[in-house]
């Protein structure tokens, strides 16, 4: 249930290193700060969508479904993306 | 047009023993996730006037008001924004704890209707907690703009409950939203919904287990709106608010039972060893099983064009290019669309960004607020209409019907209600306070505050806070008490002190600032040098507060809600009740300040404190004259500076002597409203550590620039 994305031909890397504007699909999250995990969770950050991320300076900055979410190094490193 | 006070019964307590006929109006909670438009739909129902802007965290507490519905009047209840029922920062818990205490006839659960797949699990939550409910469609506007189209009927088939669509920052659909609440009875929505979300044969037994144990007996069960099984999923993910929940009414005679202390104690061992036999953490297991379910209803229910899906689905994930295949949407709307990316790509630019900073902070504050307000308009008022006109006949007629030298004293002396407290307040504080809530209405309204955040997050890790802060940080410059209370979105308590110790100390209040550089700013150079202090001292004590206080640091997650174009009305009304507000809570204040100096003076006390403030004032250099401007800056700061406006048209200090006071005053904790406000979000003991370091240090800086400027042979 946490993996969603097990195809063996594709990549899983953090958020962080993903390539500006290229699309992705989140993998899973990883985190030992349940704090952190259940907002990610709650705010609609979930394994499954798809991730487009915007821009890395002067923060992470990617868009969900219909949303756009800013985040620091730290969050997106918390990010898996399989793309 | 009041209307009597009715409670049918089985709708304002939802039937419970007891419930009380005629108690009080059946209620109506407005719920969802921030930035929804909750407080827009709460405005519209309501007619009353709650603050609305474009960034997540708007409503930090709840507000009451009354609507009439049909034939019925209601309390309606807004409330913070909360992602989830189960809650992370502060003001999610102001809502979650708000649901447990209340129960009200209707809940209307507010989603962004595009974001109808990431808020709905939201509203499985609050159905699996039993609520009446009503979901909402806002924002419908924005939806049909992307071309989004959404079978309403069809959702409202699957949920089992009303769903209306509404536009509420324009009042459409309010009409029909208002049908559904008169048409919604308990009878015919009685919990048609019966999608119970399975969560797996793994975890079940211990939801219904410990569902089990909450109610200790059939008499005494427990008093809240929510249901069981929500209760125990909550509990099962160690949320704390359940917890204190059930402590709570294990005290309260109804519910005490013999078992109930073995109960809590069963209670805890189970989730203990549920979070054992689940690999994953159950917030994250549960999330994604809800999830699933939201996703086969919105594939049903739901279409989004290519185009504004995600932009691209492509495999190689590239862009695709702007081609134009949304359904809907006409290429106006679409060239709307992308002027405001383009927009949105300067302000978030990390080298473009500072400069268009500077433009705003230029126009609107520099040039609006301090060369206009604070300089053109205040003059006139000041010095042409109440130095010229009203103030010397008030005084004029005053003298001679009141031949008491003490009462001419209290209304019309040097320090009088009317000549100082009045004068001040309408004269100085109101235009400049009108001023920058204008401008800042505007700027809350089109969304820059968040991409403000993103911008400056790297910058304000290095003070122990996140991009987050930015958003309180400058609502203080309206009004830090105001600010104090927004402290609450942040996520740590350590970033939430920290806000609160900067805001105190370096933030200056709008009218303060307004003051200050229309004294200042006929010196450029001075201006220059208070700006530098005031920003060293913030960097300063922000840095090494980070390095003090205990504690992890900070993390930045924002929601960046898209650019909208303020609405007029809206920017209009927020000033209006920002400066009634505001003068309401000033003029008091200033009324009794020039009361207790009265007093003060009547009694030698007034001399005495001046006597005892002197000492820091000419130590950092200042004519002994000038203790009154501290002395009423303990009221207020910005009631000092005001005297400082004083001193400064009648000549009284040098260049640097000016700078010397401007910085040390505002340094000050910024007035008694502000002071209460920290006591009541982190406690007496911890307000009056912030005040018994902020007075000190605020002289000892002034000593401090007032040492250097007098070594380097400054003069301005
Ligand atoms: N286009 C559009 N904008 C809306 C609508 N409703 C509200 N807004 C705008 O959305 C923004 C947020 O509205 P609020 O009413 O403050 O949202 P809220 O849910 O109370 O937000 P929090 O208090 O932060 O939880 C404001 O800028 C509103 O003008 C709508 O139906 N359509
Ligand atoms: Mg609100």
């Amino acid at each position: 249930m946490v993996t969603k994305n097990s195809h063996l031909s594709l990549k899983t890397i953090t958020l962080c290193a993903m390539e500006p504007r290229k699309t992705g699909k989140i993998d899973h999250l990883e985190t030992k700060n349940p704090g952190i995990l259940q907002k990610l969770m709650a705010m609609g950050i979930l394994p499954g969508m798809p991730i487009t991320l915007l821009r890395k300076s002067p923060s992470y900055l990617f868009e969900v479904d219909q949303t756009r979410y800013a985040v620091d190094r730290e969050i997106a490193n918390h990010i898996y993306v399989s793309c | 047009m009041k209307l009597p006070v009715t409670c049918p019964e089985k709708e304002c307590c939802c039937g419970k023993t007891r419930c009380t006929l005629g108690k009080g109006l059946p209620k109506i909670i407005l719920i969802g996730n921030p930035n929804v438009g909750k407080s827009s739909l709460f405005n519209a129902l309501s007619g009353s006037y709650t603050l609305v802007s474009n960034y997540p965290g708007t409503s930090v507490e709840i507000t009451h008001g009354k609507s009439r519905i049909g034939e019925r009047e209601y309390e309606i209840i807004d409330t913070p924004g909360m992602y989830s029922l189960l809650p992370v920062s502060e003001e999610e818990r102001v809502s979650q704890l708000l649901l447990f205490e209340e129960k009200a006839s209707v809940y209307l659960h507010v989603v962004d209707a595009r974001n109808l797949r990431r808020m709905l699990s939201f509203t499985l939550q609050l159905l699996e907690a039993e609520l009446p409910l009503i979901l909402v469609l806002n924002m419908m506007d924005e939806a049909e703009e992307r071309g989004i189209e959404i079978n309403i009927p069809e959702l409202s088939h699957y949920l089992g409950i009303p769903v209306v669509g509404t536009v509420s920052s324009e009042g459409k659909g309010i009409e029909e939203l208002k049908t559904a609440i008169s048409e919604f009875t308990l009878e015919n929505n009685a919990q048609k919904f019966r999608q119970k979300i399975d969560y797996g044969s793994e975890i079940e037994p211990y939801i219904e287990a410990v569902e089990g144990l909450l109610d200790p007996s059939e008499e005494a069960e427990i008093p809240t709106g929510i249901s069981r099984r929500a209760i125990s999923l909550l509990m099962l993910q160690e949320d704390r608010t359940a917890f204190e929940y059930l402590h709570r009414v294990e005290k309260t005679p109804g519910y005490w039972d013999e078992n109930h202390e073995k109960n809590s104690e069963e209670i805890r061992k189970l989730v203990k060893a549920a979070s054992k036999i689940s690999e994953v953490h159950l917030s994250y297991l549960f999330t994604l099983k809800r999830q699933k379910h939201v996703n086969g209803i919105v594939e049903q229910v739901m279409e989004i064009p290519e185009r504004s899906k995600n932009k691209s689905s492509g495999k190689n994930g590239k862009i695709r290019a702007e081609d134009d295949t949304g359904k809907k949407g006409s290429k106006t709307q679409n060239s709307n669309l992308d002027f405001s990316e383009k927009i949105d790509s300067i302000l978030i630019h990390p080298v473009l960004g500072i400069p268009a900073l500077f433009l705003i902070l230029y126009f609107g504050l520099y040039l609006f607020v301090g060369v206009f307000a604070a300089g053109t308009v205040v003059d006139y008022l000041e010095n042409t209409i109440f130095g010229g006109y009203i103030n010397p006949f008030v005084t004029a007629k005053f003298m001679s019907l009141v031949p008491y030298p003490a009462l001419q004293d209290l209304f019309v002396g040097e320090y009088g209600i009317f000549t100082q407290a009045v004068t001040y307040a309408i004269a100085l504080i109101l235009p400049i306070v009108g001023a920058f809530f204008l401008v800042f209405s505007i700027i809350e309204d089109t969304g820059y505050l968040p991409r403000l955040g993103l911008l400056l997050d790297s910058v304000f890790k290095k003070i122990g806070l996140s991009g987050r802060a930015v958003i309180p940080m400058v609502l203080g410059f309206g009004c830090s008490t105001m600010a104090t209370m927004v402290t609450r979105t942040l996520e740590t308590k350590r970033e939430r002190l920290i806000a609160n110790i900067l805001l105190a100390l370096a933030i200056p209040c709008s009218a303060q600032l307004g003051i200050i550089l229309s004294i200042l700013s006929g010196n450029p150079e001075s201006l220059l040098i208070w700006f530098i202090v005031i920003l060293l001292e913030f960097v300063l004590i922000g840095f090494l507060a980070s390095r003090v206080l205990p504690g992890e640091a900070p993390t930045f997650i924002l929601e960046m809600p898209p650019l909208r174009k303020p609405k007029i009305s809206n920017i209009l009304v927020k000033t209006y009740s920002r400066m009634h507000w505001y003068f309401l809570e000033v003029l008091p204040l200033f009324v009794l300040a020039s009361v207790l100096i009265w007093i003060g003076k009547l009694t030698g006390l007034f001399a005495l404190a001046l006597k005892i403030i002197e000492y820091p004032t000419v130590w950092i250099g200042l004519p002994p004259d000038a203790a009154d401007v501290f002395l009423f800056g303990f009221f207020r700061r910005d009631f000092g500076a005001a005297g400082l406006y004083g001193m400064h048209d009648s000549g009284l200090l040098t260049g640097v002597q000016l700078v010397v006071a401007a910085i040390t005053l505002t340094l000050f904790m910024p007035c008694i409203a502000q002071f209460m406000m920290t006591i009541k979000e982190r406690g007496f003991k911890t307000a009056l550590a912030i005040s018994g370091f902020i007075f000190p240090f605020a002289f000892f800086t002034g000593f401090i620039v007032n040492t250097i400027l007098k070594a380097l042979g400054v003069s301005l």
